[in-house]
C-alpha cells in the first residue's frame, strides 16, 4: 500500500492494525511501540510483547497489571523528602527520572512529560521545588485521565500560577500575561483569540493569589463583574474560562495534533481531516487515554508514516539506554547532563515547551549524546558501571560475541540497521571479539557503538 | 595563518577526494562537502560580550581625575592622577590596566560613556535580568537578547548552533533562546568524542535506503517520501559533530599566544580556539567576577578587589586582541563588556561604593571607533546616587545586531532603538 501523507484516509488511519502477512507483527514494530509509548523495551518485554501481538500488548501499556498507584505512591513520599524551602528542582529532578527509569507503568511518565510541555513552567520564573513536585503529581494524576479536569486542576496550582504571571492577580490589576498565555499556549491557540479574550481570561482569574508557595483565593481580589471570553458573556470565574476555553474545537484540534506529533510523526503536520475523527471524540468527551489508545493502536502508528518519524529527546535516548540494561543508573549527574543536552526537567525554556525535532540534534548535543552513553557504559565514573551489556545478553542473548552483537543490536535497534550501520556494528563486533581477554570492556565498547548508531537517535 | 574551514573538512573527513563527488562518495557526504566548498568565505561577524556580575565602579574605572568632585566624593578610593593611564586631559584608566591602554592608544577600544536605562533598578538579580534580557520589565521576558538573536540566525538543518557560552557559572538567563540549544563550554575537552577510535569513514553510515531482507516493513509499508526520512539528517549531523571535534582538536594543538594565568583569561583564549576552529559561532558569552552577586560588588575595602579584577579585564583581553591580530582574525571580532550597574559616586564610609546606575562599557575590536564616545555624565547631577544616564543601553545592542551582526534588532529589541557611533564606518 502507498501511502501519501496528505491524502490519507482516516477511517483506515485510525483503525486498529491488524497483522496480516503484509505487515507482519514483529520485533521492529515491537520496538516502535515500545519507544512511543514509553522509554523503550527490555528483551523479555520485547519478547512477551511478540507473543501476546499488539492489541494486548497495547492494553498492557495504557493498564499495567502491576501496582502502579503503590509505586508511585512510594515516589510521591520520597519527593516530599525534597527540602521544603529550595528554590532548586535539581532533587526532584532525580526522583522523576528515577521514576522513568523504574516505573511499571511508563506511558504515564510519557505522558506527564508530555503535559508538562504543554503545561510549561518556563525556565526564567520564580520555582520552588515542592510546588513544582505537588505540580508534576497533579499532571501524572490526570495525564492520561479526563483533560478537562486536567486543565482545571492545573490552571489552578500555585507552580504554575507563578510561572504565569498570576501569583498575585488583583482586581485592580489582572495578569495579562496569564490571560495571554492560557489563550496563546494552553487552549485555543493563536488566532483564535482577541486582546479582550485575554483582558477577560486574566480578570477570571482574579483573587487567587501564591502566598508562601501555596494558593489562596481572596474574595474581594475576585473581580465578579461581567466579562466577555471567546463570544461569551457573563461573571466567569477561573473555572469558567477553562470551560469556555474548552468548548472551542480550537483547543482539543490543538492538543490532539500535539498528541499526534508526540506519537505518530513529527515531519509531518497532519491535515485537519486525518485528525478529525479524534477531535471530535475528545472535544466532547476529553479522555485522554482513548485518544492515546486509538493512536498507538492505529494502522497509521504502525505504519512508515510514524516508524522512525521522531528525534529522541535526551531522556529519551538516555533512559532508553538504561532501560534496556533493565536497571537504573544515578539520576543526579543524568540530570545536569540531560540539561545540557537541551532537556532541563522541570525548566523547559519557555511557556512553549521544548520545540525537539531537529533542534535536538546539533554537533555538540551530539558529542555530548556520544560521551554521555560512552559515560553510562563505563565502569568508572559516575554511573559506576552499574549497565553490564555483558550479563544482560548473557542472560537473555547467548555468550558468544556474535551473539551478543545481533542481541545488542535487536535490542535497542530490533536489528533494523541502514548497510552503513550495518558495517559499522559488524565491525565493532569483530574488535569486541578479538578483544575475548576482558570481554565485559568488549561488549561495553560495543554497545557504546550500537547507541550511538543515527538509527538509535531516532525514537 | 590559519586553517581554511575547506581545509579543516577535508582533514576532518581524511580525504581531499571526497569534494570531487566520485560515484562512490554517498550523496549526503558530497552535499556537505560541496556545501563546505560554496561557504562564503570566513568573513562572518563575530561578537563577545563580556559580562562583569557585581555592579562595576566605572568613576574608578575610567578615572574623571580633573573633576574636584570626583576626588571629594572619594576621601580614601580617589586614585591620584600621576599613576593613572592617561587617555587626555581629563580621563585615565585604573594603574591596574596597562593593558586597555595599550589597545586605547592603538585605536582598536572604545569608551562607551553614561550607558543605562530610566529609571534603573538597583538590585542584582533584577538589574542582570534587564540587561539580559533587554526588557525593563524582565519578568516578562521568557528569552535572553542573544538568545532570541541566536534564534533568528540559527538553521537546525545545519546541525550547529552559532552561539556558545564559555565560563564557570551556570549559563547566563541572556543566551535562553526558544528554539537553539546554546552549548555551555567550560573545557575544550568535552569536544572530544571518547572511545572513538578515529577511524572515520568506516564509522560514518551513509544513506542509503535500509536493504530488502532487513527491511520487509518499509518494502512493503512504503510511501515516505524520502523527505521525511530523518536518517540522513541524523547522518548529516554525525558527520558534523565528528568535523567539530576534530576542528576543534586541531585548533587546540594550534599555537596560540600568551596569556595571563587567570581564569578570564584561560576563557577568553578557549573562545579565540573556538573562533580558529571555524565553527560558524558568531556570539560568544563570557563573565568575570562570578555568581551573584558577583565580584564587582565592592561595598567594602573595594581597591584591591577591584584593580585585581580590572587587572584580570585589561591583561586578560588585550592578550585576546594580540592573539587574533596574529590570524588578522581581529577585524571580525567584537568584544563588549557590560556590568549590571556602575556603582554610587560616593564612596559609602566602608571604603567601598553602593550600587548605582549608568556605567562606562568597553568595546574592543578591529573595526571599533577607538576613544572616548559621549559625554562623561556629571558628578553634581545623580540618579539614586550614581551617575545619570544618557545612553540607552539597547541603542547599543541594537548597534551590535543591525551593523555589527547584520541580525534584525527589532524582532530582539522589541522596537527600533538609534544606533551609538561606535563603529569604523
Amino acid at each position: 500500500m502507498l501511502l501519501d501523507p496528505q491524502n490519507i484516509d482516516p477511517a483506515w488511519a485510525w483503525a486498529a492494525y491488524q497483522p496480516d502477512a503484509e505487515r507482519p507483527w514483529d520485533l521492529r514494530l515491537a520496538g516502535h511501540l515500545f519507544r512511543r509509548a514509553g522509554f523503550g523495551a527490555t528483551w523479555p518485554q520485547l519478547q512477551q510483547a511478540l507473543r501476546d501481538g499488539p492489541a494486548k500488548t497495547v492494553e498492557r501499556l495504557l493498564r499495567p497489571e502491576d501496582d502502579v498507584a503503590a509505586f508511585n505512591r512510594l515516589y510521591d513520599e520520597f519527593e516530599r523528602s525534597i527540602d521544603p524551602e529550595a528554590e532548586s528542582t535539581d532533587g526532584l529532578r532525580v526522583w522523576w527520572l528515577r521514576r522513568m527509569m523504574e516505573s511499571p507503568h511508563p506511558l504515564l511518565e510519557k505522558m506527564t512529560l508530555f503535559w508538562h510541555n504543554h503545561l510549561a513552567i518556563p525556565r526564567n520564573r520564580p520555582t520552588h521545588a515542592l510546588s513544582l513536585a505537588e505540580h508534576l503529581q497533579l499532571l501524572r494524576a490526570h495525564a492520561l485521565g479526563q483533560f478537562d479536569q486536567l486543565l482545571d486542576a492545573a490552571v489552578h496550582d500555585a507552580a504554575m500560577l507563578l510561572a504565569l504571571s498570576g501569583g498575585a492577580n488583583r482586581k485592580a490589576q489582572p495578569s495579562l500575561d496569564l490571560g495571554r498565555t492560557f489563550l496563546e499556549e494552553l487552549t485555543v491557540g493563536p488566532g483564535h483569540y482577541s486582546e479582550s479574550d485575554v483582558q477577560g481570561v486574566a480578570r477570571a482569574f482574579t483573587g487567587f493569589m501564591v502566598v508562601r508557595h501555596r494558593l489562596r483565593y481572596v474574595e474581594r481580589e475576585h473581580d465578579d463583574g461581567a466579562k466577555k471570553i471567546l463570544g461569551r458573556q457573563g461573571p466567569w470565574n477561573g473555572h469558567d474560562a477553562v470551560k469556555i476555553a474548552l468548548a472551542q474545537p480550537s483547543t482539543a484540534r490543538r492538543v490532539v495534533a500535539k498528541l499526534y506529533r508526540w506519537f505518530i510523526s513529527e515531519t509531518e503536520p497532519p491535515s485537519d481531516s486525518l485528525l478529525e475523527p479524534l477531535v471530535a471524540g475528545f472535544a466532547s468527551e476529553h479522555d485522554i487515554a482513548k485518544v492515546v489508545g486509538t493512536m498507538l493502536r492505529s494502522n497509521l502508528f504502525f505504519s512508515n508514516l510514524a516508524y522512525r518519524q521522531r528525534i529522541k529527546s535526551p531522556v529519551e535516548f538516555a533512559v532508553g539506554i538504561v532501560r534496556g540494561m533493565e536497571t537504573v543508573v544515578n539520576a543526579e549527574p543524568l540530570g545536569h547532563e540531560l540539561a545540557e543536552l537541551g532537556q532541563d526537567l522541570c525548566h523547559p525554556p519557555t511557556t512553549k515547551g521544548w520545540i525537539g525535532g531537529s533542534t535536538w540534534l546539533t554537533d555538540a548535543t551530539w558529542i555530548r549524546r556520544h560521551n554521555l552513553a560512552w559515560a553510562l557504559f563505563s565502569t568508572a565514573g559516575p554511573y559506576g558501571g552499574k549497565l553490564d551489556p555483558w550479563a544482560v545478553a548473557r542472560k537473555r542473548g547467548g555468550s558468544a560475541f556474535e551473539a551478543v552483537g545481533r542481541f545488542l543490536a535487536d535490542l535497542y535497534l530490533q536489528g533494523d540497521l541502514s548497510p552503513a550501520s550495518r558495517e559499522v556494528w559488524s565491525r565493532a563486533t569483530a574488535r569486541a571479539d578479538s578483544a575475548k581477554a576482558n570481554p565485559s570492556q568488549g561488549v561495553r565498547t560495543l554497545a557504546h557503538v550500537v547507541v550511538t548508531l543515527p538509527e538509535f537517535q531516532l525514537a | 595563518m590559519s586553517l581554511s574551514r575547506r581545509d579543516f573538512l577535508k582533514q576532518s573527513l581524511g580525504t581531499s577526494a571526497l569534494v570531487s563527488a566520485s560515484a562512490s562518495v554517498p550523496c549526503f557526504l558530497a552535499r556537505t562537502a560541496a556545501a563546505a566548498q560554496t561557504q562564503p568565505p570566513q568573513d562572518d561577524t563575530i561578537l563577545i560580550v563580556v559580562q562583569l556580575a557585581g555592579g562595576n565602579d566605572g568613576l574608578n574605572t575610567v578615572v574623571p581625575f580633573r573633576d574636584d568632585l570626583y576626588a571629594k566624593n572619594r576621601p580614601t578610593l580617589r586614585l591620584s592622577a600621576e599613576k593613572l593611564h592617561k587617555l587626555d586631559g581629563d580621563f585615565g584608566f585604573h594603574p591596574q590596566m596597562p593593558g586597555f591602554y595599550k589597545l586605547y592608544q592603538e585605536g582598536l577600544l572604545g569608551v562607551l560613556h553614561g550607558v543605562g536605562y530610566p529609571n534603573p533598578n538597583q538590585d542584582h538579580p533584577h538589574a542582570m535580568r534587564v540587561w539580559q534580557s533587554a526588557d525593563l520589565r524582565p519578568d516578562a521576558s521568557q528569552t535572553g537578547w542573544l538568545g532570541r538573536a541566536v534564534d533568528q540566525i540559527y538553521q537546525p538543518e545545519a546541525a550547529r548552533v552559532p552561539a556558545v557560552y564559555v565560563g564557570q557559572i551556570p549559563r547566563p538567563f541572556a543566551m535562553n533562546a526558544e528554539r537553539a540549544i546554546v552549548p555551555w563550554v567550560r573545557s575544550l575537552d568535552q569536544y572530544g568524542l571518547q572511545g572513538d577510535d578515529g577511524q572515520v569513514p568506516p564509522e560514518t553510515p551513509h544513506a542509503e535506503a535500509s536493504s530488502p531482507d532487513r527491511a520487509p516493513f518499509q518494502q512493503k509499508t512504503a510511501g515516505s517520501s524520502p523527505a521525511h526520512d530523518l536518517l540522513p539528517f541524523v547522518q548529516r549531523v554525525a558527520l558534523a559533530a565528528r568535523a567539530t571535534s576534530r576542528q576543534v582538536e586541531a585548533a587546540t594543538k594550534a599555537p596560540a599566544g600568551d596569556y595571563p594565568r587567570f581564569q578570564f583569561a584561560a576563557t577568553l583564549r578557549t573562545i579565540v580556539q573556538l573562533i580558529r576552529a571555524h565553527l560558524g559561532i558568531r556570539i560568544f558569552y563570557a563573565e568575570l567576577g562570578g555568581d551573584e552577586p558577583g565580584g564587582f560588588d565592592t561595598h567594602a575595602g573595594q581597591a584591591l578587589n577591584h584593580g585585581a579584577l580590572l587587572e584580570q579585564l585589561s591583561e586578560s583581553i588585550a592578550a585576546m586582541v594580540h592573539d587574533l591580530k596574529r590570524d588578522r582574525l581581529l577585524d571580525r571580532v567584537l568584544l563588549m563588556t557590560f556590568s549590571e550597574f556602575g556603582r554610587t559616586v560616593a564612596e559609602n564610609g566602608r571604603r567601598g561604593t553602593d550600587h548605582g546606575s549608568a556605567q562606562p562599557l568597553f568595546v574592543v575590536g578591529g573595526k571599533v571607533r577607538g576613544g572616548l564616545i559621549g559625554q562623561h555624565p556629571r558628578l553634581d547631577d545623580l540618579e539614586s546616587n550614581g551617575q545619570r544616564a544618557h545612553t540607552d543601553f539597547r541603542r547599543v545592542y541594537a548597534t551590535l545586531l543591525d551593523e555589527w551582526l547584520k541580525i534584525d534588532s527589532r524582532p530582539v529589541l522589541g522596537s527600533r532603538f538609534s544606533p551609538v557611533a561606535f563603529l569604523k564606518t
